[in-house]
């Protein structure tokens, strides 16, 4: 009888270490998360490098990969590298320029998201373009497309092979916007009850209808992105938005908080990938 | 034949049954089907209210600000029964949202990715 | 499969039948085929239920791979409640499924759901 119970006893506890229930955005470190993400769409894509991910849906998807690649050769997003490179050499009212807010060199993204420890907030390329803007006395620009994408598409142009590089510093606000992030980013949202990782990370590969569920490893490289069903750039905070439409949920206010954060968190992800954007996708 | 009208009978006391699920939803206090410019006016309160909620917990969904257009506009039209309606399903949205972001705040590393 | 099939719809139309007076707001007896062919409109619809985005079902063009192919729905929910109950908020039954609570959320009515089901009770 005793032994029974303690056999009993026994399997219960196994069974509890094995079963792995989910966890809280606090529950794990950033240095965790990016091995458990790492290893989960390693097992999940073998033999797919990590550098490759930043391809988004054409590192796992071979047929649609191929007209991607005759589109990169003459790519849609040419006018506009061209169209942000004046705007960075014209001149503001005040005679400053951008370089003045960027240490003279476009090559800025490896430099972003990153944690402002003075303003206490996260700062993304964008919010910082129009923080130049704003100091120079000139209009800031809408977030989501035109001059600003036109502006990001050149600064990204030239920062191409720069690896994505987000700290998150020991500093406790930092860990909590990454956390709020997180917690954005698994959290069901919308009357069709999705999370980012229900489609990016669970579903990743798979299918609605005919179109292939891109990883999040990777998602926050190639941006601004040309996107076919746009038919022009647009930036990533403009995609988030399309993406919590799409779920039914109310979409958030670009360079807010709430996208902000999450930014931050998929950035980290993506550690170690090289920053390739402007990309163009379907 | 006798199985048939047996599976037949269970299906159709299982069909009756159905509707059951659908009183899960909350209506408004005001009664179903009330025309009145009051009823309405309730009704419409509620909704900016809900979705106020909804919205400072980040729960907020996408069409719950256009079925609150639309029942004003309704309203403005005079049909308070259409636009009552709405208003209804508005703060039902509202309310859906608001528990569905309260179910949310421990949300992290789901256990599929272990 | 036929025979299943022919069984099942001769088990909705009698189930109809009987539940006409109590819950349908068409008029008693109104044709079953109407029933099953508005609930497969349902679930097609984009906006709707847009079954196809997830499930391959029957005839449906391009579907997704989400969720289980959509076939022998009688076979695998012999109770009609629990197959209404999967469409009207799945996570009771798996609280980590990505399958949305149509119900529950209002993205389906009562009416609707009770159209899918007699559809999917076809396949």
């Amino acid at each position: 009888m005793k032994m029974t119970q303690l056999a009993l006893t026994a399997i219960c506890a196994i069974s509890a270490t094995v079963v792995m229930a989910d966890k809280k955005a606090t529950d794990t470190s950033p240095a965790e998360d990016l091995k458990v993400y790492r290893d989960y769409f390693n097992k999940r894509f073998p033999g797919i490098p990590l550098n490759e991910f930043g391809n988004g849906v054409y590192a796992i998807d071979k047929v649609s990969r191929d007209s991607w690649e005759a589109i990169e050769e003459f790519p849609p997003y040419e006018p506009m590298i061209e169209a942000g490179e004046a705007m960075w050499n014209k001149p503001f009212a005040n005679g400053k320029s951008f370089a003045s807010c960027f240490g003279n060199s476009p090559a800025q993204r490896k430099n972003y998201p990153h944690w402002d420890a003075k303003r206490k907030m996260v700062v993304t390329m964008e919010l910082a373009i129009n923080d130049c803007l704003e100091a120079n006395g000139e209009k800031p620009l809408g977030y989501n497309k035109g001059k600003i994408a036109d502006l990001a598409a050149y600064m990204a142009y030239q920062s191409r092979g720069q690896k994505i590089d987000v700290q998150i510093p020991n500093d406790p606000d930092a860990l909590a916007a990454y956390n709020d992030g997180k917690a954005f980013y698994f959290a069901r949202r919308g009357q069709l009850n999705f999370s980012c990782a229900s489609c990016h990370m669970e579903s990743a590969g798979m299918h609605v209808r005919t179109d292939t569920l891109s990883p999040a490893l990777g998602h926050a490289s190639g941006w601004p992105v040309y996107r076919s069903k746009w038919g022009e750039l647009g930036t990533l905070h403009r995609r988030f938005g399309g993406c919590n439409e799409q779920v039914r949920a109310k979409k958030f206010k670009p360079q807010g908080k709430e996208y902000r954060n999450l930014e931050y968190f998929l950035a980290h992800m993506s550690n170690g990938i090289e920053y390739n954007g402007p990309s163009s996708r379907k | 034949m006798k199985k048939i009208l047996l599976s037949a009978a269970l299906v159709a006391i299982a069909l009756s049954f159905g509707g059951c699920a659908k009183h899960e939803m909350k209506e408004s206090a005001a009664p179903a089907g009330d025309t009145t410019k009051q009823a309405y006016e309730n009704a419409i309160a509620a909704a900016k209210s809900e979705q106020k909620k909804a919205a400072a917990v980040g729960g907020e969904w996408r069409d719950t600000g256009k079925m609150i257009k639309s029942a004003e506009e309704a309203a403005a039209a005079g049909d308070y029964g259409m636009a009552k309606g709405l208003a209804d399903k508005a703060a039902a949205q509202g309310r859906l949202g608001q528990e569905q972001a309260a179910s949310q705040v421990n949300a992290g590393n789901p256990s599929y990715l272990y | 499969m036929r025979k299943t099939a022919s069984f099942a719809t001769t088990a909705v139309s009698l189930a109809a039948l009987f539940a006409g007076a109590s819950m349908m707001p068409t008029a008693a007896g109104a044709a079953d085929a109407d029933t099953i062919k508005y609930g497969k409109e349902v679930a097609f619809d984009r906006k709707k239920g847009n079954c196809l985005s997830c499930h391959m079902i029957a005839d449906g063009e391009s579907p997704g791979d989400l969720g289980p192919p959509l076939i022998a729905m009688k076979a695998r929910f012999p109770d009609r409640e629990k197959l209404r109950a999967q469409i009207w908020d799945p996570m009771i039954a798996n609280p980590g499924t990505r399958m949305p609570p149509f119900g529950k959320y209002q993205a389906l009515s009562g009416k609707e759901i009770d159209a899918i089901v007699d559809y999917l009770y076809t396949l």
